[in-house]
């Protein structure tokens, strides 16, 4: 049978509840960055130190190599696969490091998965299906947290099987059950903020350089000026103004251990300071998606 | 029943955007028309569920449009002014995004994207990115991307919009042959009254925030039917001043030696009335010619000359 396609042909079928927007809003801003091919670069970066430390791992349980050389690396990695040793947890130094990679990366994406809604005028596009504006937020919000996900939950868990499958299996993964808790904690601590700072930036300044530029200041000055105030009035407090210290002393609070004690008593502060900041911008975030639909 | 508004008003702030807006129009095509700023964007909002109004109440396609935003937008396609696109995307994947967000099913949405596609003409783009489009094939995706999900109720917002005239045509023939083949019902918000008057049945005139008139286009433009324009020489002041007690209406002028006078005869009234007035007043028509008046003349009546009754 031919295809008629010179006439209309109408559409009978049940309409979904609007909530799947969301995940589709997500789909959609995915499939942007991964089509930039520039946003592949720091993708591949990020895979390259996941790489490292799966090496390091192999390295470390696989190969006969010297006992100090050993210590040597897992020191230099920070890595203990024991949850309570005391020491820098090698899953939560990798997530660290590659919240760097997911700042620079967010840094350049907040314009092309959120800023070209408001500069381009696509938002009538967006809440005039049936969509409310929450989820039009949420599947933004979704979006960033996929990337980061991406880059920081998933291989850390990766990691995690990888080392109990080359040393002891199940018992490693039982007796060390915090350590994915912690990867977890960690990671939403990273979505949640990155997500709501980042896409209520984008809402407001909406072009690549201004987000990129403010998005690094952001995250990067206050920790300069805490550690500045910090050592003139040797009050640690000051640090707090660091936000990614704050996210991964509120990340260390899923891990359960701390270097010092006083980073517990910091670790609660840091996740109030963060909690509020993240409501402010939400807010915000939320003021400006009304104020985009009124005027438009 | 298309649109039922009791006494709709909104404000933003100390701008009052809409006031008192009442309108009852059965189902069919739709002119909005009006200039900027008379409140044309306000009210497809509140159409669309997407701005409560500060007062007043109304239902779209029987439904309440206070309560009922989500529900309303699965009935009705809209098609944005603004360039709407989503960069990095392709045709298809642009309207199957707009079926998702409608709440289509994953394969029908797809499915149903490559239907329009065809419909529309933007069977052989439909693999391009969207900034490859033209301004007229954008125009014609964004309907595409309105009609994903075959709603009872179009509204479209300009969507001749910076096309030439060959494109225009284009569009106009298009949604002409979708409105007689399926029988949609249409809204559409423009500023091209030729536009209104090929494609709608009926005509909503906003200014400054109320209606100015609404109603059957042809009934609307019917009104011309006693109106005149009409030169006289011989002229004493009695002419104009007789006439107007008898119940007929100087609409323009008299301007300037020479130029024609817009005259609304009193409703009994034929021409042959007039002659014998101007006869009693000892004064000679030189130029009598039937007042054609189109949509855009009513339009420029109702919203630019104060004071002027229809």
């Amino acid at each position: 049978m031919g295809i008629d396609i010179a006439n209309y042909h109408g559409w009978q079928g049940e309409l979904r509840h609007p909530v799947r927007g969301v995940f589709s809003i997500a789909r959609v801003a995915l499939l942007q960055v991964l089509r930039r091919k520039s946003y592949w670069l720091l993708l591949i970066l990020g895979l390259a130190q996941f790489i490292m430390f799966w090496s390091v791992i192999y390295a470390v349980t696989q190969l006969d190599l010297a006992p100090d050389f050993k210590k040597t690396i897992l020191r230099e990695f920070g890595f203990s696969a024991q949850a309570d040793e005391g020491k820098d947890n090698g899953y939560m130094m990798f997530m660290e490091r590659q919240s760097v990679v997911v700042m620079i990366l967010l840094a350049f994406s907040g314009s092309l998965l959120v800023g070209a809604d408001f500069r381009q005028r696509t938002l009538p596009f967006y809440l005039s299906r049936r969509i409310g504006k929450r989820h039009y937020i949420v599947g933004k919000l979704l979006a960033v947290s996929s990337l980061i996900l991406i880059l920081t939950v998933f291989p850390a868990l990766a990691l995690f099987v990888e080392y109990g499958s080359f040393t002891s299996g199940w018992t490693y993964w039982i007796d060390n059950w915090r350590i994915p808790l912690g990867v977890l904690g960690y990671g939403v601590v990273l979505c949640l903020a990155n997500s709501v700072w980042l896409v209520c930036l984008s809402a407001y300044l909406q072009r690549a350089a201004p987000i990129a530029i403010t998005w690094s200041s952001l995250l990067i000055m206050p920790g300069r000026l805490g550690e500045f105030l910090w050592k003139a009035s040797d009050n640690e407090y000051w640090r707090l103004l660091d936000p990614w210290r704050d996210m991964r002393l509120t990340g260390q609070l899923f891990f359960g251990k701390f270097r010092k004690d006083f980073d517990r008593d910091l670790a609660w502060w840091a996740m109030a300071l963060i909690v509020a900041v993240t409501l402010i911008a939400l807010l915000a975030l939320v003021r400006r998606v009304r104020a985009v639909d009124v005027v438009e | 029943m298309l649109l039922d508004l009791q006494k709709l008003s909104r404000s933003f702030g100390r701008v009052q955007a809409l006031r008192d807006v009442t309108l009852r129009l059965e189902t069919g095509t739709v002119g909005l028309v009006g200039n900027n700023g008379a409140g044309k964007s306000t009210l497809l909002k509140i159409l669309l569920g997407l701005l409560p109004a500060s007062s007043g109440s109304g239902t779209i396609l029987d439904c309440d449009i206070r309560h009922t935003g989500l529900k309303l937008r699965g009935r009705i396609g809209y098609m944005p002014e603004s360039a709407a696109m989503v960069p990095l995307l392709k045709g298809v994947e642009y309207v199957a995004l707009s079926g998702d967000l409608y709440g289509m099913p994953y394969r029908d949405a797809r499915r149903r994207a490559h239907e329009v596609l065809n419909y529309v003409g933007l069977g052989e783009l439909r693999y391009r990115q969207l900034d490859e489009y033209s301004l007229g094939n954008l125009q014609r995706l964004k309907l595409a991307a309105a009609l994903v999900h075959d709603p009872e109720l179009l509204l479209l917002d300009e969507p001749t919009n910076g096309l030439d005239p060959a494109g225009r045509q284009s569009m106009l023939r298009l949604l002409e042959d979708l409105i007689a083949e399926t029988g949609k019902s249409l809204i559409l918000c423009t500023h091209v009254l030729k536009d209104v008057e090929q494609l709608c049945q009926q005509v909503v005139v906003l200014h400054q925030g109320t209606v100015a008139k609404s109603g059957p286009i042809e009934q609307m433009t019917r009104a011309a039917d006693n109106r005149f324009e009409i030169q006289w020489r011989d002229a004493n002041s009695d002419f104009l001043h007789k006439f107007r007690d008898s119940g007929g209406h100087v609409l323009r002028g008299p301007g300037p030696s020479g130029s024609a006078t817009l005259v609304a005869l009193p409703e009994s009234w034929d021409t042959r009335q007039l002659f014998a007035l101007a006869a009693e007043c000892r004064t000679v028509i030189t130029r009598l010619r039937e007042d054609d008046e189109d949509l855009e003349r009513l339009f420029l009546r109702l919203t630019e000359v104060p004071g002027v009754t229809p």
